[in-house]
């Protein structure tokens, strides 16, 4: 898992099946310093999480095929929103 | 998935009894050039690969790394991390060829 | 996924039996200042499995590593990368 700020939101219209009807946020994953760590990634969210939330999340596939199916090529998943943001 | 040119092959009498009969080829990734995007360029790194399709020396091929490249009939059972996965014919960058296989003056 | 901007696209001569007629793109990931402020700075570039029919120019989700495999189900298919969905639009 890892902590990062949700810096935006993305629509699709054209995209896998498996991602119909989800969330995604733009999260950019932070480094000890608060810097960022790579580019930023899509996660998918259940929580309502928002622009400038911290957020904790998973890079755990099998959490996120438990939600939206075995054929999902999605990865990263919000499971928290940490209370001392 | 990169793309990579065909350097070498890698031939091990000792080795994993899974391993027999199967190719493995050095390759070098190469890149997009950053700046102009109208060439490939090297990257100086190199990988040790499977190889299904019968690539060549000098040949330019397509790479699937990680625990993907378990992922066909020949290749489930082996402890490798890269395979090919197909040899290239062109790269075109903005609806530009930048590299032809027929014309490989990339080498 | 990382976000990712297509530039180009790879064909094959030869393929894998499991990818014959298959598209290949090639993406670069955009990073922070390059979403945010447009900047021209991007990531590594990836070959990219496509079957959503992206065009040069577009931004899609970047699906990698054995997730990008997912899709084909049971039937084994060596792909590391997979342009999952293709963005309409950024919010920020």
């Amino acid at each position: 898992m890892q902590l990062g700020r949700v810096i935006g939101t993305a629509t699709s219209t054209v995209k896998h099946p498996t991602f119909q009807g989800e969330r995604l946020l733009v999260v950019q994953l932070e480094l000890a310093s608060g810097n960022p760590d790579g580019e930023p990634v899509l996660a998918f969210d259940r929580l309502g999480a928002g622009r400038g939330d911290r957020v904790l999340v998973t890079n755990d596939g099998l959490a996120l095929q438990e939600q939206l199916g075995r054929t999902t090529p999605g990865r990263w998943s919000v499971m928290g929103l940490p209370d001392h943001g | 998935m990169f793309v990579a040119r065909v350097t070498g092959s890698v031939v091990a009498t000792q080795k994993l009894a899974s391993m027999t009969g199967h190719k493995l080829l050095t390759v070098e990734p190469y890149r997009v050039d950053e700046k102009s995007r109208d060439r490939l360029v090297p990257t100086g790194r190199t990988f040790v690969v499977v190889d299904t399709l019968g690539a060549g020396i000098d040949e330019m091929v397509l790479i699937c790394q990680g625990s993907s490249a378990r992922l066909t009939p020949e290749t489930e059972k082996l402890p490798i991390d890269a395979v090919i996965i197909g040899l290239v014919d062109t790269v075109d960058i903005g609806g530009k060829t930048i590299f032809s296989n027929r014309n490989n003056d990339q080498s | 996924m990382r976000i990712a901007e297509v530039i180009g696209r790879v064909t094959l001569s030869r393929a894998h039996p499991s990818l014959k007629g298959s598209r290949f793109l090639i993406a670069l990931p955009m990073p922070l200042e390059a979403l945010v402020e447009g900047s021209v700075k991007r990531g590594e570039e990836v070959i990219t499995y496509d079957n959503l029919g992206a065009g040069v120019g577009a931004l899609i989700g970047l699906s990698e590593g054995r997730e990008a495999a997912n899709p084909f189900g049971k039937t084994k298919t060596p792909i590391d990368a997979y342009c999952a969905c293709l963005i309409d639009k950024l919010y920020f």
